[in-house]
């Protein structure tokens, strides 16, 4: 249990961050630039973190009617979301997808697969290819994970098509994630770099998450029996390395980065051209953003 | 004897049960659930415990930095050593051990072939399925980037003998492929 | 949409099985039953009678296995009271573990004040191990006075009026659980949890229905006629209720016919047309919608009463059955991509399995069976 004065003691810390134990794993930041005030993101966290208390507290004060109980750390946890993702030192990464540089060789998928130990039959990132025919059908088809020539396949006529393009998909890591709200037993959190994470020591396995997931990135691993996802490397990124699949994208499709650091890759791309989210109109305000996405992805 | 006595044992187990039930659950709260945010902080911890397993290039020019050199200027610079030589776990395994002990040996790139696509270790290295996986003309790939029709390519080039596997090696080198 | 079909490759593995449906289906007759039991204690409908203990009982006894599809489906069962030690305030799931608690402890309580005179009785008039079992349930106070009785009562009452809203918030949030998934637009929609509700007590007032008819054949009675009717003319109203809402959502869903209907039409007239259009719409709605109207308009024999209710009463307890199938396999039926399908396999054996379900779903009437050899539940005995 946390005291309020211990939890001063934390936010204070986090202020005079110069790198800090493992746990609140803040050491892959504190090389880079303080944050911008002019963020694109920064005005939308307050006013979601402020909507996100208002409704925890209506919640837990239902929840705690019905319940006998009070939650003893209903307060901490508004308190504890301003330690990562708040005023002090908002620390946000980004992830970008260029579906204009992609193409197609499935490197990221392996280097996916290994790196994180998914089981075969699942997949924590993948590569749609969207295929515009010229009489108006649209096919969408997943690049194998040996890529297209060596899983053999015969390439389609390039006269029939009008245009065509690769997708590559992972976790979104939603500002307002839908598997956070619906993870009865907050095994599915976020990080104080604003990173989706699961604890696979508390997941009860019960998959809400999986249906919540609007994009599909989540399974019920049958190895650990927990829920599991992309999660950006997050022991990788917590030692200043790229995640796997960004590591291994020979033609930079995919770029991770701080979106609250105006020089970062990440930032110095999306500026250039018109960028977008994945399903939007859910409200979920991904952390992933694609550049050329066309109205047919979703 | 009143007429709630039964009532009031009820209400007396429920209060016992009740109490009996916070005070489990209290002691349940795994350890370290709270401290930063709603969650149990330890779990950042086991997230980054995970092992890395890509190497990075750096890792790899640690004993090969004539690479490089060869590569520095050349379209390849953003390739990564694993995109066509594979994760190396093996590899890597056995090149850390000899910088412990000297009498270690590195089995040959040769004793690696024909594991393509394995997909932890050395891939084989003069093949061209190496260059095709991504340079193999593909519906679905950027105008802007150098797609190859082999037939086509290999009949403007005049190449001698179309279906041998080390062709492209005989005009290009990986490292610095050249046009 | 001509497009060939697409699925996100997570998307095969039906994440909630047979055991999910079995979830809502179980605290559905619950709600159900409850409600009934409730129409006796506080609406006073003395016509009624004849099931109000029993309705009681089977409520506690379905609800007593209410929890087990959910552990059956756990990946991680072993910390299924993380819900209650770390619960997610904002995760519907996360009420489950109080709300049902709540319910079920209140579910014991009514049901122990109910038959305390009989509890108290069996002390009296049984000895050894039986009559301490007896003295075990009466809390060590077996003795009833005419104030006591009273006091009893009111209490019984009050509790029958906090459960209502109790059975409720049981049931609707279960279709709240699935109608505040954004995610998915076949559950995405606030008449959910409604439309929960109301075939809750459609299938609670069909499984008493069942329960009676039988239990009275059994012992060789006549059912009281003008209870049966009570109960058909409760579950006529409660099926046109479903029924509409049901139909209304869909007529909305297919009326807007939003970016995703394509998928759901496809999956309504296809991948579901057994279990909705056949099974749900036709043999489980329409059907008894039919047999129902001519018991309750034409008031036919007593005999004839009897097999319309049961025909009517089995078949709504398939239709029941059938819609918490189509809400929660078919809503996994087809990809989050919105541009292909997956397929449910079920296995006969395993935990979520044909076999397991079966046991599930057998369980609540075997602990009917044994309360009522333990106490006076079906009305036969009183006559």
């Amino acid at each position: 249990m946390v005291e309020p004065s211990d939890e001063l003691k934390i936010s204070k810390d986090r202020s005079e961050c110069d790198g800090c134990d493992t746990q609140c794993a803040c050491n892959a930041t504190h090389d880079l630039s303080p944050p911008d005030t002019n963020l694109t993101t920064g005005p939308e966290i307050s006013n979601d973190a402020d909507r996100r208390n208002f409704l925890k507290q209506a919640t837990t004060i239902t929840l705690g009617a019905l319940s006998l109980t009070v939650l003893p750390w209903s307060r901490d946890n508004d308190d504890g979301k301003n330690v990562g993702g708040g005023s002090a030192t908002p620390i946000v990464y980004g992830f970008l997808v260029d579906t204009e540089k992609c193409i197609g060789a499935g490197k990221c998928l392996t280097a996916c697969r290994v790196e994180n130990d998914v089981p075969e039959g699942y997949s924590r990132t993948w590569v749609e290819r969207y295929i515009h025919y010229k009489d108006g059908r649209v096919e969408v088809d997943r690049v194998p994970e040996s890529g297209y020539h060596a899983a053999g396949l015969v390439d389609i006529d390039s006269e029939l098509i009008d245009r065509s393009y690769f997708v590559p998909k992972l976790c979104n890591h939603c500002e307002d994630a839908p598997c956070n709200q619906v993870c009865p037993v907050h095994a599915s959190f976020t990080s104080p770099e604003g990173v989706e994470l699961i604890d696979t020591d508390s997941c009860i396995g019960c998959a809400y998450c999986v249906q919540a997931c609007p994009y599909g990135v989540r399974f019920v691993n049958p190895n650990t029996n927990s829920a599991d996802k992309c999660t950006w490397c997050y022991h990788r990124i917590t030692q200043n390395e790229k995640p796997a699949c960004v590591e291994a994208c020979p033609v930079d499709a995919r770029v991770f980065g701080r979106l609250d650091d105006p020089e970062s890759e990440l930032n110095r791309r999306l500026a250039k051209v018109p960028h977008h989210v994945l399903r939007e109109h859910l409200g979920t305000h991904p952390k992933l953003h694609y550049i050329g996405l066309s109205g047919e992805v979703n | 004897m009143s007429a709630t006595r039964h009532l009031q044992i009820l209400a007396l187990l429920l209060l016992l049960g009740g109490g009996a039930a916070l005070q489990l659950r209290n002691m349940l709260v795994p350890a370290t659930f709270g401290e930063i945010g709603t969650y149990r902080a330890a779990a950042l911890g086991t997230n980054a415990a995970h092992p890395l397993t890509f190497p990075s290039d750096a890792r790899c020019l640690k004993c090969h930095e004539d690479v490089q050199e060869e590569r520095v200027e050349s379209l390849h610079t953003v390739v990564r050593c694993v995109h066509c030589h594979g994760f190396g776990a093996e590899h890597i395994t056995q090149a850390t051990a000899v910088e412990v002990d000297s009498s270690v040996t590195i089995a040959s790139a040769q004793d690696w072939d024909h594991h393509f696509p394995t997909k932890v270790d050395l891939f084989i290295t003069y093949d061209r399925a190496t260059c095709l996986a991504c340079h193999q003309a593909t519906v679905g790939m950027p105008d802007s980037f150098l797609q190859i029709n082999v037939a086509e390519h290999l009949e403007d080039q005049g190449a001698e003998d179309v279906e041998d596997v080390n062709v492209c090696f005989e005009c290009h080198t990986g490292h610095s492929p050249g046009l | 949409m001509d497009a060939a079909e697409f699925i996100y490759p997570n998307d095969p593995h039906v994440a909630w099985s047979i055991m999910i449906v079995l979830y809502p289906y179980i605290t559905g007759l619950v709600a159900g039953a409850f409600v009934v039991s409730s129409l006796y204690h506080v609406f006073d409908q003395q016509v009624l009678k004849p099931v109000a203990r029993l309705a009681l009982v089977t409520a506690l006894c379905f609800c007593m296995f209410a929890t087990l599809p959910l552990l059956l489906h756990l990946h991680h069962p072993e910390r299924a009271f993380n819900i209650m030690i770390t619960p997610n305030a904002t995760s519907a799931m996360a009420g489950f573990g109080f709300i049902y608690s709540f319910y079920m402890l209140l579910l014991v309580i009514e049901v122990w004040l109910v038959f305390r005179p009989d509890i108290v009785e069996r002390v009296n008039t049984n000895h050894g191990i039986r009559r301490w079992v007896y003295l075990v349930l009466s809390l060590g106070v077996p003795r009833i006075t005419e104030q006591s009785l009273k006091i009893d009562r009111r209490l019984i009452r009050i509790l029958a009026v906090v459960g209502i809203p109790a059975a409720c918030v049981l049931h609707g949030y279960v279709g709240f659980l699935f109608g505040a998934v954004k995610a998915n637009p076949w559950w995405s929609t606030a008449l959910m949890p409604v439309i929960f509700l109301i075939s809750a007590v459609l299938s609670g007032i069909a499984v008493l229905l069942a329960l009676y008819v039988f239990i009275c054949w059994r012992h060789q009675v006549a059912p009281e006629i003008e209870c049966l009717r009570t109960l058909v003319r409760y579950l006529w109203i409660a099926l046109i209720t479903a029924f509409s809402l049901e139909a209304l959502e869909l007529i909305h869903m297919g009326y807007e016919a939003g970016s995703e209907w394509h998928i759901l039409r496809t999956l309504l007239t296809e991948k579901l047309a057994v279990s909705y259009v056949l099974v749900q719409v036709i043999v489980g709605s329409l059907v008894p919608l039919v047999l129902l109207s001519v018991a309750v308009i034409a008031k036919p024999s007593r005999r004839m009463t009897v097999w319309i209710a049961c025909i009517a009463a089995v078949l709504i307890l398939v239709q029941v059955f059938a819609m918490r199938w189509n809400v929660v396999i078919g809503g996994q039926l087809f990809s989050k991509s919105f541009r292909g399908f997956v397929e449910y396999r079920i296995s006969w054996f395993g935990r979520e399995g044909i076999l397991a379900a079966a046991v599930v779903l057998m369980l609540p009437f075997i602990a009917l069976y044994g309360a009522n050899r333990v106490l006076p539940i079906s009305t036969a005995d009183d006559h």
